[in-house]
């Protein structure tokens, strides 16, 4: 994974405008590559290139823009994407912005505006990358964890005392604390703040966490 | 033996009776044809067995394109009829039938040659009937011919006869009405002030069109102002004279008329102006932007140091390019809204109908439809008027486009073809893979306001007709044998036409 430049794709049909694009790109110091048609795009795109964001024209011969977005929600990838585009009618902008575009500018672009768009797409960027390696983190920690000391965690973070959870799961207070040791030395939690803090960003409840015999049914609340 | 000897007398005597009647008669169609005299009616029925005289023999061109040289007046252009006897024929013909005969020979559609050529008995032509004295006497001759003033008067449209010098010798009740000015005023008034252009001296009139002698040019009344006229000139000769026969018919509805379509023809040019206008815009923004970035990235690059000129080169140069390309987008759409008179020059259809495409780039983009454009490399130039043949194209594409609206992704495909059709042809078809036509549909597309679009006003196509036409060609629909329908028109190539009506008037 290359994080050090980050890299702007520039998608659009008009060469004229695509060199140009690249080559202002370029001056502000980013690594950038064009591409004619959404398809090159797609099949040319290297999968290891997380610190990208993607420069879109609307109309393109084959997919056009709004597609194409579509094409990469669906696909998972964290590209931020910039409408750059000679048509600006207000409907089809606010289905980009909806669609979760980082910016939607109407061509011609100032080079001060196209490249803070460009700057702010790829923070967004980077910020997912690092949001979904955070998350990635907490479920492989969740994994360490056994099913009794899940059960332990759920209620944890529902806020229950000690000797209620010991009432609910059946066990003796002192097992529980024991638990519930173990439950924040391996989610690696110093607090309950924190806890409840990792929990949440992995988005608790979740499937996971839900104890294989069901019978503690835990819900949000 | 008494009795056979007086009938033989008397046959002897009646035949020469006969021989005697025959020579009178030949001695007055000749002194008919000889002399200037006034006297003589043209009325039927006058001496049943005597012919009325003839007077007019029209000298007129064959409507099979030969160029009547009036120079050889002298010998015959028609029928080698020759020598008295024949002309004699002819007069006794013409005056078995006279009024009927004499308008047929007045009408200006009559398309065979009619008559002989006049032999002029004293000297040679010019002598004869240039003097103003023989003028004069014709002119008197021909106003004192109540039955012809008659006729003329009774025709819808204005007739002067003039002299060589082109002096009006006779003028009907339509030319006084048509000009403005009595009969007074124009007798003996020169020909010139009334149809200025045209000349005038017998002999010098050249039928240089092919259809009869009709000139379209603007003819003058009295007050002043001008109008436009369709002229039709002949050689004629009144007893011997030779004069001009001229028909001038008012031509002002027709010009107007014709006005009017060059301006509809515009307004529509104007109209799918305005349907692509977002397209076009979109065509001039993309150089725009282009120019912009473009000019931005050198200045950061002539913030840094070292200056990097070598990238600063290739900026400036990609900068005039794009300015170009922006200059090009605005001459098409000139071109476009163009309004003027038509200007047949040659014409390369590859131009034209990539030009046609470029203006269409961003509007077939925005629409998903490809098109693909097949012009044979060795097509011969058109003679036409590059407006007119590029809105014929650019509504057929348009066309093309809407049919192929509903169409799933695959048969978003128009394609344009241009090849030659024959050796003096060159055939332009749009093809798409839309829904096609109804047989009945096929012809009638071409007619005004007929249309499947909601907000169609239905006159592309049969402006594009009347254009084609115009240029000498034809246009036609027809369906695909897969799916969609076709387009063609044809265009005559530059070399060998003129094209139909290139009518400037001065």
């Amino acid at each position: 994974m290359n994080n050090t430049t980050p890299t702007v794709f520039v998608v659009d049909d008009d060469e004229a405008v695509r060199r140009a694009l690249v080559r202002l790109i370029r001056c502000a110091g980013y690594r950038a590559e064009g591409f004619g048609t959404a398809r090159e795009f797609l099949d040319h795109d290297s999968a290891d290139d997380c610190n990208a964001c993607l420069v879109l024209d609307l109309q393109l011969p084959d997919l056009n823009g709004l597609e194409l977005q579509r094409e990469l929600n669906g696909t998972g990838r964290p590209l931020s994407i910039v409408f750059l585009t000679g048509h600006g009618d207000i409907p089809t902008s606010v289905r980009a912005m909806k669609a979760g575009a980082a910016d939607f500018l109407v061509k011609p672009v100032n080079d001060s505006d196209l490249l803070s768009a460009i700057e702010a797409a790829l923070e967004r960027a980077s910020q997912a990358l690092a949001s979904r390696i955070e998350i990635e983190a907490i479920y492989s920690r969740i994994d360490r964890l056994t099913p009794r000391e899940r059960e332990v965690l759920t209620l944890v973070v529902e806020g229950r005392l000690n000797k209620q959870m010991a009432c609910e799961l059946g066990t003796a207070e002192k097992t529980i604390k024991v638990h519930r040791a173990r439950v924040m030395r391996k989610m690696e939690a110093h607090s309950l703040a924190e806890l409840v803090r990792i929990t949440d960003k992995a988005g608790i409840p979740h499937p996971l966490l839900h104890p294989p015999h069901g019978a503690a049914a835990v819900t949000a609340s | 033996m008494t009795i056979i000897r007086t009938a033989a007398l008397l046959e002897a005597a009646l035949i020469a009776l006969l021989l005697l009647l025959l020579l009178l008669q030949l001695r007055r169609a000749r002194t008919n044809e000889a002399s200037a005299t006034t006297a003589g009616s043209m009325h039927a029925g006058q001496g049943a067995a005597m012919p009325a005289r003839e007077r007019f023999e029209f000298l007129r061109a064959s409507t099979t394109g030969a160029t009547w040289d009036c120079q050889t007046q002298d010998s015959p252009a028609g029928p080698p009829h020759s020598g008295k006897g024949s002309r004699f024929r002819q007069s006794w013909r013409q005056g078995w039938r006279p009024i009927r005969a004499r308008l047929a020979v007045l009408s200006p559609a009559r398309v065979q040659r009619s008559a002989v050529c006049h032999e002029p008995r004293e000297g040679p032509k010019e002598a004869r009937g240039d003097t103003p004295e023989a003028s004069r006497h014709a002119a008197r001759a021909l106003q004192h011919d109540e039955s012809m003033r008659r006729m003329l008067a009774l025709l819808p449209f204005a007739i002067l006869m003039t002299d060589p010098r082109g002096r009006i010798l006779l003028a009907n009740a339509g030319a006084e009405k048509l000009f403005g000015y009595s009969q007074d005023e124009l007798i003996g008034a020169c020909a010139d002030a009334l149809v200025p252009g045209l000349q005038w001296d017998t002999g010098a009139v050249r039928f240089s069109r092919p259809v009869g002698g009709t000139h379209d040019l603007f003819a003058r009344r009295k007050d002043g102002s001008d109008f436009p006229a369709e002229i039709t000139a002949s050689d004629a000769s009144f007893d011997g004279e030779p004069l001009m026969l001229t028909v001038v018919i008012d031509r002002t509805e027709r010009y107007e008329l014709q006005r009017n379509r060059q301006e509809l023809a515009h307004l529509t040019r104007v109209s799918t102006l305005g349907e692509l206008a977002s397209s076009l815009a979109h065509e001039l923004n993309q150089p725009l932007t282009a120019i912009l970035s473009n000019a931005q990235a050198a200045q950061r690059f002539m913030s840094t140091q070292p200056i990097n000129l070598a990238e600063v080169r290739e900026i400036l140069q990609d900068l005039v390019e794009d300015n170009h390309r922006a200059s090009e987008v605005i001459r098409r759409i000139r071109t476009l809204i163009k309004k003027g008179e038509l200007e047949a020059a040659p014409l390369s259809l590859d131009h034209v109908i990539g030009d046609v495409a470029l203006l269409l780039h961003s509007d077939a983009i925005v629409r998903g439809i490809r098109v693909v454009l097949n012009t044979d490399p060795r097509l011969p130039s058109v003679l036409g008027d590059s407006v007119q043949v590029q809105q014929v194209v650019l509504n057929l594409l348009l066309n093309a486009f809407h049919a192929t609206e509903s169409c799933p992704a695959r048969d978003r495909v128009v394609v344009v073809d241009a090849t030659r059709d024959g050796t003096d042809m060159v055939r332009v078809a749009v093809r798409d893979r839309g829904p096609g036509l109804s047989a009945d549909k096929l012809e009638q597309v071409f007619k005004p306001f007929v249309t499947s679009k909601r907000e169609g006003l239905g006159l592309g196509l049969s402006i594009s007709r009347s254009i084609v036409e115009m240029h000498g060609g034809r246009i036609w629909a027809g369906n695909n044998s897969d799916q969609g329908a076709t387009f063609c028109f044809t265009l005559p190539v530059a070399a060998k036409t003129e094209p139909a009506n290139t009518r400037n008037p001065p």
